[in-house]
């Protein structure tokens, strides 16, 4: 119990160490988001003194963009756990290792609900009323209560998932399915259930026509399923430009040709030809070159030809000269692919290098020309300066982020982006059509209302951005990454106006007493908003940074007392892996 | 326990004295700036004189107060009052009184928009002045209307009444159904056997949904420290009504708990000259607003549709 304790603490220890040991570019992000988040505090320092006459607010919009921000991420906190579906319930391979990112991201999302709440209470140091046992809360006539319920709730479920996840691959184990499947269950009702909550804190109320009407909760779920994966698309490539360059879109699939595997000597053409595929193999000197020559093999193996096989043990490397390679994991009782390796690229190396069981097992996809050099001579051009840190590189860079998982997320994006649309669409034609007076607020949203109309620009920002994204979904264009992102921007920049000024906003306007009064976020209350929002994104890279050393096997109980691996440094911290 | 790793030694292997000694020291460096960015950040707390007091902080929701811890909150209030005020004020507990129900019934064929109520109701119930906060909303509708969509808030004449308009006072309608009751997410306002909705000041967390639930625009928020000129404080002071507010909590017509508890009636009825002010208690039979609803043949339950039931009556002289 004591050992187990122990454990956990290092873990802790590492875990937190590991946040604040990055590379040049690491540092200057987390310092520009330091920097920001004390603007932001001292924004709200000045908020506190003041009080709240420091925003924008007033009593007739007595709600502004701190709820609006809040709205947003709730519906962002619920889609990201909505990447579990496809993967537990479709088996959705590619997306496998990603959900915890999903849920990370959840976790940074519901911190940054929770913050943006707490600006907006004017007696803070009241939160405690809040608390069921000390407090009073108003379980459940009120549906904030219902929210304070749900958001805690939710944000315990996702540190426990991710928690469990990362600390069982730290330990090198197994996780018990019982200890973490149902909580992913509960998790994905709870999801629905946070969001639907957020907006039946809205449709509640009769006295505001504008949210008074059960369309909004339907349209929170879309708009959110649209913008949350949308931020992941952004999110997963940006963990996989600092992380590591991914592999291209495999071709999987392909039948298994008849042929006939074949070894020879290699000679200096074959690794004449690695160095055009391996553009750092070329400085290698000749005289290293012919001393290679000796103990390589040339491997030419057909379609289908297993080259190492999971649970071996040998002492090879592998280069990949010609064809493709697929490198499948047995997990489960169920083989899936982990990475896709093209001419040029290196498997075999990591559990040659620890004299440890290959961890994966690898499948010539094409008819295939593999370079096998024995792990001394790896050890050897590991040491030539550019080969050795690209090797290095790719070995710590073995968190699949798939081109096909994207596209996989680009699908919920496209389907959710067209029905959100369409209940837009419902939403606008009930207003407008029947012209009755409760239609007062979507006049002012859409064209303004007795010569006031500041939220007009912004929701036809909105609804062009919406239907341009729609449009570039829909087109197969967008299944290029470069469109795609632009999609993804238009998608999670639409639905922030959409669903924050577009909806929180003219609720107010007019107030129940016919009065108009306009909103202009104050510059205090702009710079609490970015604040937080600084605080969140510090807080989803400390996750990231966090864990993906541990998926990678990089940071593990196996290499505890040793020093994460300066890129290119000869002593690696990573366990046997493939 | 592992001994910590070094993570800015790139050379583990030669872990001197003197690398450690200028990790050390870098470390120290950063973080010490750390804590004067993090210091520099907080500084405009030093302003802060409102959290201060452990007692406020801890304080009890108010239906949980013992009547002796009543009494302690309501001397501890007293001595804020008189050291923020001079004036040493007469706070109390006022209870509901049994068979009693108040509502308030509003003549608009008299009312003439003049505004005075909503003046002496600052005045009353020790509303902020700087920024003002008004219970009471005069609205000026034209002739043959009641869209409230149509009203004038702002209206300025010469003088009143004018041609082709009436005018229409809303303020609390201390509604049977209260939505703003129902979504308080810590209970901070409810009903009063009375009828009258109250915010309990110290338990309120300033989140604002109230404001939001309200249909009839009737309840306000302290976006900063109220402001009252020493002079104008008035001193006879309740708990649930008039006792001065503080930064960041809600408040609201409680239709004068201080004087009505006590059998007095509302300063917007007093000062009104019109006499368009009716108010009393709706379980007497022989009370005015009894006599009103029995008789009048059209008064109206402003926003009724929406099943909030309000103890406040619009009528007019047929």
């Amino acid at each position: 119990m004591n050992r187990a304790l122990r454990d956990y603490l290092v873990f802790l220890q590492r875990c937190g160490r590991i946040a604040f040991v990055g590379d040049r570019r690491y540092y200057a992000w987390m310092g520009a988001l330091t920097v920001l988040c004390l603007v932001g505090l001292n924004a709200y320092a000045k908020q506190l003194v003041h009080g709240l006459i420091t925003t924008g607010m007033s009593d007739q919009v007595s709600w502004g963009v701190y709820i609006a921000n809040f709205t947003f991420l709730v519906g962002v906190a619920a889609a990201a756990v909505m990447m579990v579906i496809p993967v537990y319930i479709y088996n959705n391979e590619e997306l496998h290792d990603l959900v915890i990112f999903g849920e990370l991201l959840a976790v940074a999302a519901i911190l940054m609900c929770l913050a943006f709440v707490t600006v907006d209470l004017g007696r803070p140091d009241r939160f405690w009323h809040l608390i069921p046992g000390l407090g009073q809360l108003n379980f459940p006539a009120s549906m904030l209560s219902w929210d304070v319920i749900v958001l805690n709730g939710y944000l315990l479920l996702n540190v426990h998932i991710c928690g469990y996840l990362l600390y069982c691959r730290y330990r090198g184990r197994k996780p018990s399915k019982w200890f973490y499947i149902p909580f992913v269950f509960v998790a994905i009702g709870w999801a629905v259930s946070i969001h639907t909550v957020t907006a039946f804190l809205y449709v509640g109320l009769g006295g505001r026509p504008f949210w008074n009407s059960s369309i909004v909760g339907p349209r929170f779920l879309a708009s959110a399923f649209t913008a949350g994966p949308a931020l992941m698309i952004l999110a997963l490539q940006v963990v996989r430009r600092v992380t590591a360059s991914a592999p291209a879109l495999g071709s999987s699939g392909h039948a298994a040709a008849p042929g006939t595997s074949s070894a020879r000597p290699a000679t200096l053409d074959d690794l004449e030809k690695l160095a055009q595929h391996l553009p750092e193999f070329r400085p290698v000197p000749m005289e290293m070159r012919r001393k290679l020559l000796a103990s390589t093999t040339i491997l030419s193996v057909p379609a289908g030809a297993t080259l190492l096989r999971q649970g071996d043990l040998d002492a090879h490397a592998f280069f990949v000269l010609e064809g493709e390679i697929v490198v499948k994991r047995e997990e489960s009782g169920r083989l899936r692919i982990t990475r896709t390796i093209r001419p040029g690229g290196q498997f075999g190396e990591v559990s040659a290098l620890n004299s440890t069981p290959r961890m994966a097992t690898a499948i010539a996809e094409e008819p295939a020309l593999i370079l096998r050099v024995p792990v001394e001579d790896l050890r050897r051009l590991m040491q030539q300066r550019e080969l050795g840190q690209v090797i290095h590189n790719r070995m710590t860079e073995r968190l699949m982020i798939t081109d096909r998982a994207l596209l996989t997320l680009r699908g919920i994006v496209q389907v959710s982006m067209l029905i959100n649309v369409f209940l837009l669409v419902n939403e606008v034609f009930k207003e407008f059509y029947s012209g009755d007076l409760h239609s007062e607020s979507s006049k002012y949203l859409f064209l303004g209302l007795h010569g006031y109309h500041a939220l007009v620009p912004w929701i036809w920002t909105a609804i062009v951005f919406n239907l341009v994204a729609m449009f570039l979904l829909v087109l197969p264009l967008s299944r290029s990454l470069k469109w795609l992102n632009l999609t993804c921007v238009l998608c999670i920049t639409g639905i922030w106006i959409e669903k924050g000024m577009g909806l929180v906003i003219p609720g107010f306007i007019p107030t129940p007493l016919g009065q108009i009064v306009e909103y202009r976020p104050s510059v205090n209350e702009t710079l609490v908003c970015i604040g937080i929002w600084a605080f969140g994104l510090l807080a989803y890279t400390v996750f990231l940074r966090m864990s993906v050393p541990i998926l990678q096997g990089r940071l593990s109980r196996a290499n505890e007392g040793r020093h994460l691996p300066a890129a290119g440094s000869e002593q690696r911290a990573a366990p046997a892996r493939l | 326990m592992s001994l910590p790793e070094a993570p800015l030694n790139r050379d583990p292997s030669a872990p001197g004295a003197d690398m450690s000694r200028r990790s050390f020291l870098r470390t120290s460096a950063v973080l010490a700036s750390g804590l004067a960015a993090l210091a520099a950040s907080l500084s405009p707390l030093r302003d802060l004189d409102d959290y201060t007091s452990l007692d406020r902080f801890m304080q009890k929701y108010y239906k949980e107060l013992t009547p002796q811890e009543m009494d302690r909150v309501l001397k501890r209030i007293a001595n804020d009052v008189e050291r923020e005020y001079g004036v040493r004020p007469h706070v109390r507990d006022l209870k509901p009184m049994d068979g009693v129900e108040f509502v308030y019934a509003l003549n608009l064929t008299r009312c003439i928009g003049c505004r005075k109520c909503v003046h002496a109701c600052v005045q009353e119930n020790n509303q902020s002045r700087t920024p003002e906060i008004q219970y009471i909303r005069v609205l000026r509708m034209p002739h043959g209307s009641l869209d409230i969509e149509k009203a004038e808030h702002n209206y300025a004449p010469e003088s009143v009444p004018e041609k082709g308009y009436f005018y229409m006072p809303v303020q609390c309608q201390q509604c049977k159904n209260p939505p703003c009751v129902k979504v308080c997410p810590v209970h901070a306002t409810w009903q009063e056997t009375d009828g009258i909705t109250v915010v309990d000041y110290d338990w309120c967390i300033g989140c604002r949904y109230c404001e939001a639930a309200c249909p009839y625009w009737a309840r306000r928020f302290n976006f900063t420290k109220p402001s009252i000129p020493k002079e104008r404080l008035n001193p006879d002071m309740a708990y649930l009504g008039n006792r001065p507010r503080r930064q960041g909590v809600m408040e609201k017509c409680h239709f004068c708990i201080q004087r009505t508890r006590v059998g007095r009636y509302p300063a917007c009825l007093e000062v009104c000259p019109a006499g368009a002010r009716k108010f009393g208690n709706i379980l007497d039979p022989n009370s005015e607003v009894s006599y009103i609803l029995r008789t009048k043949r059209v008064f109206i339950q402003l926003k009724e549709e929406l099943g909030t039931s309000p103890r406040f009556f619009y009528y007019f002289d047929v």
